[in-house]
């Protein structure tokens, strides 16, 4: 019976594909527009921070993330647009652009890069991707996704494998090097409801070589349809009131 | 009185005192060998730093957009008219265009920011890449867009030739322009600093990823550094909108490092041999001395006080040029011994920070030896002034009555 179930969802419908698949996760959490207020706790050998962050998206390239705890860190936001990304700090007072070259670094000293941020379509773009793997669990068909860059690609991994179940909930994402030795891995911890969608509720982020050492995001609440101003997208809506 | 006889009575004078006289020589001979050695060994390091410096993509002459060196970028770059190499003059031993923007390079693990140079493998024997060791492959041409990366960089970013890198920098619309480039192979330089500071790939490839056909420097290497001059001043023509500028003023340290040595090299030489210049003195006075019934019996009997004069100071230039033979002989010796380079890699690290290679070649100077001779005998007849001076005092009369 089983295996029956495996074999069938081993051939999936035909209009399950890789492509499909990596499209309706990145609408997931998206939608046109989008509202999340989240936490997020940073683990490192020694000492432990929870911040919290309120983040808006506008289609798959804007995005305005901006931090409302613990004060220290309150007011420092991030604003993507396009290719571009800019950050504030209120103790500067002023916006920086962030040279591009960031992007692959990390996030507020989290274990996110600003590419897992913003992981917009590169997937489509730059990737050869293929469903290896798709089992029956918990009442959802689970597929594995393989993605391998394409050779000229801006991506430094030698391949990323992607679990998703067939409402596109991202479970597990892991990246390798180029020996394909894992080197971080994304997890969900908890998947439920919020703002009328399922999606994963908590991910934690960790770094395969360094144990003890991960960033755990956890929404707290979401709209997905949100009425979003569009001018919330620019340097001026960056700093904030 | 004839010169013959003069210098057969100077000649015969040194013979009289053969151990005193052998003594001195050999001082002499033994501080114009040590000065020459260290002055090739300071010539020889000179060469070194010129040539690092000339090899680290300076070349002698460099072509550069105005702007270039205070703010490096493809927004910095010309375009070539072609035919431009008709203004090189003679004495260019190779040119190269080469795109040198920069750019921040991402492993799986690590990130670095990196110079990015965009080559014709083929012209580039004209820099260290044309000689350096090379692990994997070599760039197959312009059109190449595979990375070399330097071995400490490869290091640093934990990876190997054949793995995939990937590259930010600035194209020629301002935008940024990300992609991953494969490793064709890591080079190793004499210069440790090298090996982090640039990544090379092919020229055209490096154009097409910028969205350009510029280029943002011409480096030529010359013959020599005394046809720099008139290379650069002839280019400054063809080259209106550009700086033409010398490795003098893109390597200024490396450069002032090279005058300093020059300087050195004068100020060893006057401090060995103004000390000596005492010992001879010395010898000269008591040679006076002890001849002094002889001198005064030959002014009695109508010796000019010129002719004393000149007599003492053939002694005198007759050591000090048979020392300097010797002294330059024991040089040349030694020099043929060492001439294929010492071994330094023992002190390697602090050599490197100083821009100078493991393998020290000390170089022969043949303007150096003509001064070191010439200046001896200068410093011989100028020292042989008191010791002349006493000789013509002598008074025939006291001197007799002795």
């Amino acid at each position: 019976m089983l295996i029956a179930a495996a074999g069938t969802a081993a051939r999936p419908a035909a209009e399950v594909t890789a492509q499909s698949l990596i499209e309706g996760a990145l609408d997931l959490t998206r939608g046109q527009a989008s509202y999340t207020e989240m936490t997020m706790t940073i683990q490192r050998p020694g000492w432990k921070r929870t911040l919290s962050l309120t983040a808006w998206t506008q289609g798959r390239e804007d995005a305005l993330i901006r931090f409302t705890a613990p004060p220290k860190d309150a007011g420092t936001a991030t604003l993507k647009k396009g290719e571009r990304m800019w950050t504030y700090a209120p103790k500067i007072g002023r916006e920086i652009r962030l040279p591009s070259s960031m992007m692959s670094q990390q996030w507020a000293g989290s274990d996110f890069s600003y590419n897992d941020l913003s992981r917009t379509d590169k997937y489509l773009r730059y990737y050869d991707f293929e469903i290896v793997h798709a089992e029956e669990r918990d009442g959802h068909t689970v597929y594995t996704l393989d993605l391998i860059p394409h050779d000229d690609a801006p991506v430094v991994w030698g391949k990323e494998t992607l679990v998703l179940r067939d409402d596109y909930v991202t479970l597990s994402q892991t990246f390798y090097d180029q020996e394909l030795e894992p080197v971080k891995r994304m997890e969900t911890l908890e998947v439920g409801d919020l703002g009328g969608r399922t999606i994963a509720m908590a991910m934690r982020m960790q770094s395969v070589e360094k144990a003890g050492s991960w960033t755990e995001i956890r929404y707290l609440a979401a709209d997905f349809d949100a009425d979003v101003d569009a001018t919330l997208f620019t340097t001026f809506a960056l700093r904030g009131r | 009185m004839p010169v013959g006889m003069l210098l057969q009575l100077s000649w015969r004078n040194i013979w009289r005192h053969r151990r005193r006289n052998a003594i001195l020589l050999s001082a002499i001979a033994i501080a114009v060998a040590g000065v020459m050695l260290l002055n090739t060994m300071m010539r020889g390091m000179q060469q070194d730093l010129m040539n690092t410096a000339i090899e680290n993509l300076t070349g002698h002459v460099k072509v550069l957009d105005p702007g270039y060196l205070d703010d490096p970028g493809i927004e910095r770059g010309f375009e070539v008219a072609d035919g431009w190499q008709s203004a090189l003059p003679d004495h260019v031993r190779g040119w190269a265009m080469r795109i040198r923007v920069p750019a921040v390079v991402t492993s799986e693990r690590e990130t670095r920011g990196i110079q990015l140079v965009g080559v014709d493998p083929a012209r580039e024997s004209i820099s260290f890449l044309g000689d350096a060791a090379v692990s994997g492959q070599r760039l197959s041409g312009p059109g190449d867009s595979r990375l070399l990366i330097g071995g400490l960089l490869a290091e640093a970013l934990d990876t190997a030739a054949g793995r995939r890198l990937v590259l930010v920098t600035q194209g020629a619309d301002g935008r940024t322009r990300e992609a991953g480039f494969r490793i064709a192979g890591v080079y190793r330089a004499e210069i440790a600093g090298l090996e982090k500071a640039f990544v090379f790939t092919g020229l055209g490839a490096l154009q097409r990823l910028l969205g350009t056909d510029e280029i943002t420097e011409i480096s030529i290497r010359l013959d020599g550094d005394e046809f720099e001059a008139a290379t650069t001043a002839g280019l400054a023509g063809s080259f209106r909108d550009q700086d033409v500028m010398s490795w003098r003023q893109l390597e200024p340290q490396a450069a002032s490092m090279v005058e300093v040595s020059d300087i050195t090299i004068y100020i060893l030489f006057v401090i060995v041999m103004g000390a000596l210049t005492f010992g001879l003195v010395n010898t000269l006075v008591t040679a006076v001395m002890e001849r002094l019934r002889e001198l005064g019996m030959l002014r009695a009997i109508g010796m000019r006080p010129r002719v004393v004069v000149a007599q003492v100071v053939v002694e005198s230039s007759a050591i000090m040029a048979m020392g300097v033979t010797t002294g330059l002989t024991m040089a040349a010796g030694i020099f043929a011994l060492v001439a294929d380079g010492i071994d330094l890699t023992a002190f390697d690290d602090s050599l490197a920070s100083f821009g100078m290679r493991p393998t020290f070649v000390p170089v022969f100077d043949f303007r150096d030896v003509v001064l070191v001779a010439v200046l001896s005998l200068i410093l011989g007849a100028i020292s042989s002034f008191y010791p002349a001076r006493r000789a013509v005092k002598i008074k025939p009369l006291e001197a007799l009555r002795r």
